[in-house]
C-alpha cells in the first residue's frame, strides 16, 4: 500500500535532531501516557528496558573538543515494515491511516517482528507488569496493559488520535493540523518532535519534510519510514569532510 | 550513473525486485493488507477527560502546567500552552511529580516521636494539632521555620507566621542562588532574576549555568531555544568543566578549570575590546561597570589560567560581539566558587559591552511582583547565615523548628554536623509526602498534600519580562485506596496547617488567599484575563492557570561588578588520604534535581542525557585520564575530601576536563521511600565549607577530593549499549551536516569517506558504480 492509497490521513513524524538536547522529556511523557511498566534497576542491567521512544547518545571527538550527539529513535512506522510479513498470527499490520498496529490480543509472542525490525524499537514483555497498588491510579484507561508474553512499541498515541478524530467528527470538521498530537511531541521543550499528517500538503511535518537536510533511517533497507529526520547542524563542519562518531 | 551502495541497496529494495523477495515469502502482498476484526481497546474513546490549569510548585521555577484527570484520578502532566513561560512544553520530571501523589510510601496519618530515640507511631490529627500548639506555645519566639524558597502565597504565609511567633522564617535550597540574585543586584539593580531572550539572539554565551538541563526553567528555555535554532540559526557558546545537556547542545564548549569562569568572560572582553568589535558607547559603558579594568587579562595569561585555549577564547570573543543580539547568561557551578559573585559580575558585565541589556535578543530586567506583600524572587538563606543558625540549635536557643520541603539532613554538607544540630532542638515538626531523611529526627511528622491537592500562587523566577502570577488548584481530592480500607493520605496543605495555628489575621485558608489575591488583581483591570465580577475573574484565572500582564516591564539599573575577590580557592585535599587529586563538580540530576524527586520511579529511571545511567550514582571521569589511572567504568571509586567519603562508579567518558570528577546530586538518601533508600551516595555530604567571600553562599563546586579504586567493580545501570547502534554509515550514527549542506551531499561525503578508510585498510570494497 503506498501513501496515495490512504484516507485522508498518513500519521507522521518529522525529528529535527538539530533541536534535539537529549532531556529526555519525551521519554518519560510516552511512558506515563503508554502505560509502560518500571524500568527497574534490575531490567535496566538485563538490557530488559521497555523504552518505546529512546534518545541514543553518541561520542564524537575526544577532550577538549568532544561533541556528544543525540537522537530520539522509536517505532518508525514503516511502510515497507519488515516485522508486519514475519507474524504468523497479524498482530502486526499496516492501518488505514499509514501507521504500524500492534494487536495486543493477537500476539503469541514469537518475537519475529523484534528480530525483523532493523530499528530495534519493539519490546517483549517478559514479565507480568507490576505496578505498586497506589501507582496504578495514574494508569491511562485509554491504553490496554500489556500482559507477559506479548510484544509492544510505539503506537503514535493510537487512542489520541482516535479522541482527536472523533471529537473532529463531532465539531464538523476535519482534523486540524497540529490538533492531534503524540504524548513526546507535545513535552518536547524545543519541538524536535513534529507529529502531523503527511497527506495534508500544508500540514506542518509535511513542509519539513521537505527541508534540505531531511533523511530516513537505514535508508537502504528500503522500508520507507513515516519518521523523517533532519540531520544535525555543526556550523563549523567543513562541507565535505565526513563525520565520524563512536558509540559509548 | 554512479550508485554508492546505499542507493544501491535501497533502489533494490523499493523495486520489483524487492517485492519478489518478499513475495517468495509465501505471502502475497494483498494478504498483508489485514485489517482487525474488532476494535482495539485504543481505538475505543472512553470517559470523558478534564484538564485542570496549575502550577508545579517546588518541582520548577514557575512552570504552568495541565493536569489530565479522569475519574477523579490524575493521569497525565504536560505543559500550558497559554503559560508564558513554558508555552506548553515539558521536562521529564513533570510526570516524575505525579508520582508522589500516589506515592506507596506516601506518609498517610500524622506520626509522633515520644521521645528523641523512640520510633515514630501514628497518631489522630487531633492529637497532632495539639501537639503542634505546645511546640509554639512552648517556643516562645524561639522559632525558625524551615521551607525551601517560596515565592507567592506560601512564602507570605509562612513569613508571616514565623513572624507572628515571634521567630525566624528560613530558606533551605542545597543549591544556593544567593551569588546570583547578588550578581544580578550588582550589575543590573534588579532584585529579580532577568530573562534572558534567547529567542531572539544570535549569539548565546553562557557560563555553568545548565539552561537547557537543570537551571531556571528547563521547558522554558527549551522552546526558546527551538526558535534560536530556526530561521537565521543562533550560535551557542557554552563554558563548563564537564560537558552538561547545555554543553553538548552548544556549536563552540569551552571547559575552564573551575572558579576560571570570570577570567574567561573578561578574558574574551579583552579580545573584544582589542580588537574594537564594539562601538565606543558600549566600551564607555563597559568601562563603568568594570572600573577595575581588564588590566591582567591578556590571551595567553588568560588561556593560562583557565586552561582553554587562545583560539577558543578568541573565537568566542569574535562571535559574540560580531554575531549579535547577543546576550551571556552566568549561573550553575560558575557560581558556586569563593570568587563566584566575582565570576557572575563578570559573565554579566558581557551584556554592558554588547549592548544587550534590556535589548531584543538580550537580557530584559522582570518586574516586582503585582500582588502586595506577596514575593516574587526567593533564594535561600547563605550558608553562612545557615552556620550561625544552627550554631543558635546547639546552643539550646531554639525551642521549635518547622521544617517544609527542605531535606537538611541531606543538603548539607557533614562539616555542619546537621543531625546533631537537630538533636538539640526540642520540637523538630516536619512536613512531607514521603519520610525523608530530616524527618528520622523530627518528633511530628505530619502529612502533607502534594502540589496537585492544595491552593496556592506561583509567580514563576526568572518571569517572562512582564508580571505573571500562577495559580495553583487542586486538581484532585483525597484518594481512596484500592482496597478501599481507607484514603491514601490524610494529609493537609502546609500553608493551611499554619493558617489554622495562626491568630488569623492574615488569612483563615489558602483558597481564601488565593481569591483574594486573584480579586486584587482583577481590581488592576488590566491583564490576561477580564471578567465583569471578581468571582468570573477568578474562574477565568483558574482556568488559565494564573494571570499576567504584557504591558508591565521594567527596566535594569546598571551597576558595577563586585571585583573585591577575584581569584578562586579551593579546599585542601591533601589531608584528605591517598589517591589522585580532582576537582569535584556536583551537578543537579536531569531527573531527580537536588533529590526532591528521588522517591518516585520515573525520575529514578530516567537515563542520564550524558551517560545514560540510572538508579545510581556515578563518576564522571575523563576517558584519556581514567585509561591513565587504569580505572574502567563500573569501578567503584571512593571519592574522599577532608568532609567525608563516598561511594560513585567510574563512568568515562571523553566531555570532562582530566582534572575534573563530576557527581550527580539526589541520591543517597536514607530515608526517601522504596525507590530511592538507601539508594547511591549523596556528593552533598562530601563537599567542604568553602564560602563566596561577598555573600557567604556555600561554594559547593571549590571542593577538591582524592579519588582510589576500592577494588570491586559492579554494571553502571545504563541504557547505553543496550541497544545496538544502527548507524547512517558505520561510524556515523547521527547525519551531521554543515550549513547549507544537504543530507544528500553529507551522506555522500561520509560514504567516500567511509570507502577511502576501508580501502586503507585493505580489506577491498565495492562503491557499485
Amino acid at each position: 500500500m503506498t501513501t496515495a492509497e490512504f484516507g485522508s490521513h498518513n500519521w507522521g513524524m518529522v525529528v529535527d535532531v538539530d533541536k534535539c538536547i537529549g532531556c529526555n522529556a519525551c521519554v518519560i511523557a510516552c511512558q506515563a501516557e503508554n502505560n509502560i511498566p518500571i524500568n527497574t534497576q534490575d531490567r535496566v542491567e538485563r538490557a530488559r528496558s521497555i523504552s518505546w521512544i529512546r534518545v541514543e547518545r553518541y561520542w564524537e571527538g575526544d577532550f577538549p573538543d568532544a561533541k556528544a550527539r543525540f537522537i530520539p529513535i522509536m517505532c518508525q512506522h514503516c511502510e515497507n515494515a519488515p516485522c508486519e510479513p514475519v507474524c504468523p498470527v497479524y498482530a502486526t499490520y499496516h492501518n488505514s491511516e499509514g501507521n504500524n498496529v500492534q494487536v495486543y490480543n493477537r500476539c503469541v509472542g514469537t518475537r519475529y517482528c523484534a528480530n525483523a525490525c532493523p530499528y530495534i524499537v519493539r519490546f517483549f514483555n517478559y514479565w507480568e507488569p507490576v505496578w505498586p497498588e497506589s501507582l496504578r491510579n495514574h494508569l491511562n484507561p485509554d491504553v490496554t496493559v500489556r500482559s507477559r508474553g506479548i510484544m509492544e512499541k510505539c503506537s503514535f498515541c493510537v487512542h489520541r488520535i482516535r479522541r482527536g478524530s472523533r471529537q473532529a467528527r463531532s465539531e464538523g470538521h476535519e482534523v486540524v493540523d497540529g490538533a492531534i498530537q503524540t504524548a513526546c511531541s507535545t513535552a518536547c521543550p524545543t519541538s524536535a518532535l513534529n507529529f502531523g499528517n503527511f497527506n495534508d500538503p500544508n500540514s506542518k511535518v509535511s513542509k519539513m519534510k521537505e527541508d534540505q537536510r531531511h533523511y530516513t533511517l537505514l535508508d537502504q533497507f528500503a522500508t520507507d519510514p513515516n519518521v523523517i529526520y533532519l540531520a544535525k547542524i555543526d556550523a563549523d563542519k567543513k562541507v565535505g569532510a565526513g563525520e565520524a562518531a563512536t558509540h559509548g | 550513473m554512479k550508485l554508492n551502495r546505499r542507493e544501491f541497496l535501497a533502489l533494490t529494495g523499493k523495486t520489483a525486485a524487492g517485492a519478489v523477495i518478499f513475495a517468495a515469502c509465501g505471502l502475497p502482498e494483498r494478504e498483508l493488507i489485514v485489517q482487525s476484526p474488532v476494535d482495539l481497546p485504543e481505538d475505543l474513546v472512553r470517559g470523558e477527560d478534564a484538564w485542570y490549569a496549575t502550577s508545579m510548585g517546588d518541582f520548577t521555577n514557575g512552570d504552568g502546567v495541565l493536569v489530565r484527570v479522569m475519574q477523579g484520578r490524575a493521569k497525565k502532566i504536560e505543559g500550558n500552552p497559554d503559560h508564558p513561560v513554558n508555552r506548553g512544553k515539558a521536562t521529564a520530571r513533570y510526570d516524575s511529580a505525579l508520582q508522589l501523589l500516589y506515592h506507596p510510601d506516601r506518609i498517610s496519618e500524622p506520626m509522633l516521636r515520644y521521645s528523641k530515640n523512640g520510633n515514630l507511631v501514628e497518631i489522630s490529627w487531633d492529637q497532632a494539632d495539639t501537639r503542634f500548639k505546645e511546640a509554639l506555645s512552648n517556643a516562645n519566639g524561639a522559632l525558625t521555620v524551615v521551607t525551601n524558597p517560596l515565592r507567592g502565597t506560601l512564602g507570605s504565609v509562612a513569613s508571616k507566621f514565623a513572624a507572628q511567633y515571634g521567630g525566624k522564617h528560613m530558606a533551605f535550597d542545597p543549591v544556593e542562588q544567593g551569588v546570583l540574585h547578588g550578581a544580578v543586584k550588582s550589575v543590573f539593580g534588579q532584585d529579580q532574576l532577568p530573562t534572558f531572550d534567547i529567542s531572539n539572539a544570535h549569539t548565546v554565551l553562557s557560563f555553568g549555568a545548565d539552561w537547557l538541563g537543570t537551571w531556571g526553567s528547563p521547558a522554558g528555555n527549551g522552546v526558546k531555544y527551538g526558535e534560536f535554532r530556526e530561521g537565521d540559526r543562533g550560535y551557542l557558546i557554552h563554558a563548563e568543566p564537564r560537558m552538561s545537556v547545555t554543553s553538548a547542545a552548544a556549536d563552540l564548549w569551552l571547559a575552564p578549570i573551575p572558579g576560571t569562569e570570570g577570567v574567561l568572560a573578561l578574558g574574551i572582553a579583552r579580545v573584544i575590546v582589542g580588537e574594537e568589535l564594539v562601538s565606543d558607547a558600549n566600551l564607555s559603558a563597559f568601562n563603568a561597570v568594570l572600573p577595575d579594568g581588564l588590566n591582567g587579562y591578556g590571551i595567553v595569561d588568560v588561556a593560562n589560567r583557565t586552561g582553554v585555549s587562545i583560539g577558543k577564547i578568541e573565537k568566542a570573543a569574535r562571535h559574540f560581539a560580531d554575531h549579535t543580539p547577543s546576550v551571556a547568561i552566568g549561573g550553575g557551578s560558575a557560581g558556586a566558587h569563593t570568587n563566584g559573585t566575582f565570576n557572575l559580575g563578570a559573565i554579566y558585565a558581557l551584556n554592558v559591552l554588547v549592548g544587550a541589556v534590556d535589548a531584543k535578543g538580550g537580557v530584559t530586567a522582570n518586574p516586582g511582583s503585582a500582588l502586595k506583600d506577596i514575593p516574587a524572587s526567593a533564594t535561600g538563606a547563605s550558608f553562612e547565615a545557615w552556620e550561625a543558625e544552627l550554631a543558635q540549635w546547639r546552643a539550646g536557643n531554639v525551642e521549635t523548628v518547622i521544617i517544609r520541603s527542605a531535606n537538611i539532613v541531606h543538603g548539607m554538607p557533614n562539616s555542619v554536623a546537621i543531625r546533631e544540630a537537630l538533636g538539640h532542638v526540642p520540637n523538630v515538626i516536619a512536613f512531607g509526602a514521603v519520610h525523608d531523611d530530616t524527618m528520622d529526627f523530627a518528633d511530628l511528622v505530619l502529612p502533607e498534600q502534594t502540589f496537585l491537592e492544595a491552593w496556592g500562587t506561583d509567580i514563576p523566577e526568572p518571569g517572562p519580562g512582564y508580571q505573571v502570577v500562577g495559580t495553583q488548584q487542586p486538581v484532585v481530592g483525597p484518594t481512596i485506596s484500592q482496597d478501599e480500607s481507607g484514603l491514601i493520605s490524610d494529609a493537609r496543605g502546609f500553608g493551611d496547617t499554619l493558617l489554622a495555628m495562626s491568630d488569623g489575621s492574615y488569612g483563615s485558608s489558602m483558597e481564601g488567599l488565593v481569591k483574594d489575591s486573584l480579586s486584587d488583581l482583577h481590581s488592576t483591570g488590566s491583564g490576561s484575563v477580564s471578567a465583569s465580577s471578581t468571582s468570573l475573574f477568578a474562574n477565568g484565572a483558574l482556568q488559565r492557570g494564573g494571570w499576567w500582564d504584557t504591558s508591565t516591564g521594567a527596566l535594569s539599573n546598571v551597576g558595577k561588578v563586585n571585583t573585591s575577590a577575584k581569584d578562586a580557592g579551593y579546599s585542601d585535599a591533601g589531608s584528605a588520604g591517598s589517591g589522585t587529586e580532582f576537582h569535584l563538580v556536583p551537578f543537579v540530576s536531569n531527573s531527580l534535581g537536588d533529590g526532591r524527586l528521588a522517591s518516585t520511579p520515573w525520575a529514578q529511571q530516567t537515563p542520564d542525557p550524558i551517560s545514560s545511567a540510572s538508579w545510581s550514582t556515578w563518576a564522571e571521569i575523563n576517558s584519556k585520564r581514567a585509561d591513565e589511572l587504569g580505572i574502567k567504568e563500573g569501578d567503584v571509586l571512593l571519592i574522599r575530601s577532608t568532609s567525608g567519603e563516598i561511594e560513585a562508579l567510574a563512568y568515562p567518558h571523553p566531555g570532562i576536563r582530566p582534572d575534573v570528577i563530576g557527581i550527580p546530586m539526589g541520591q543517597g538518601h536514607h530515608k526517601s521511600g522504596r525507590y530511592a533508600e538507601d539508594r547511591g551516595s549523596n556528593v552533598l555530604s562530601i563537599l567542604v565549607d568553602e564560602k563566596d567571600t561577598v555573600t557567604g553562599a556555600l561554594a559547593w563546586a571549590a571542593t577538591k577530593v582524592k579519588v582510589q579504586r576500592a577494588g570491586r567493580r559492579v554494571k553502571v545501570p545504563k541504557f547505553e549499549g543496550n541497544v545496538e547502534a544502527r548507524p547512517i554509515e558505520p561510524g556515523v550514527p547521527v547525519l551531521v551536516v554543515g550549513v547549507d549542506e544537504t543530507a544528500h551531499d553529507a551522506q555522500e561525503a561520509n560514504h567516500h569517506e567511509y570507502q577511502k578508510n576501508f580501502l586503507l585498510d585493505g580489506e577491498g570494497g565495492d562503491d557499485h558504480e
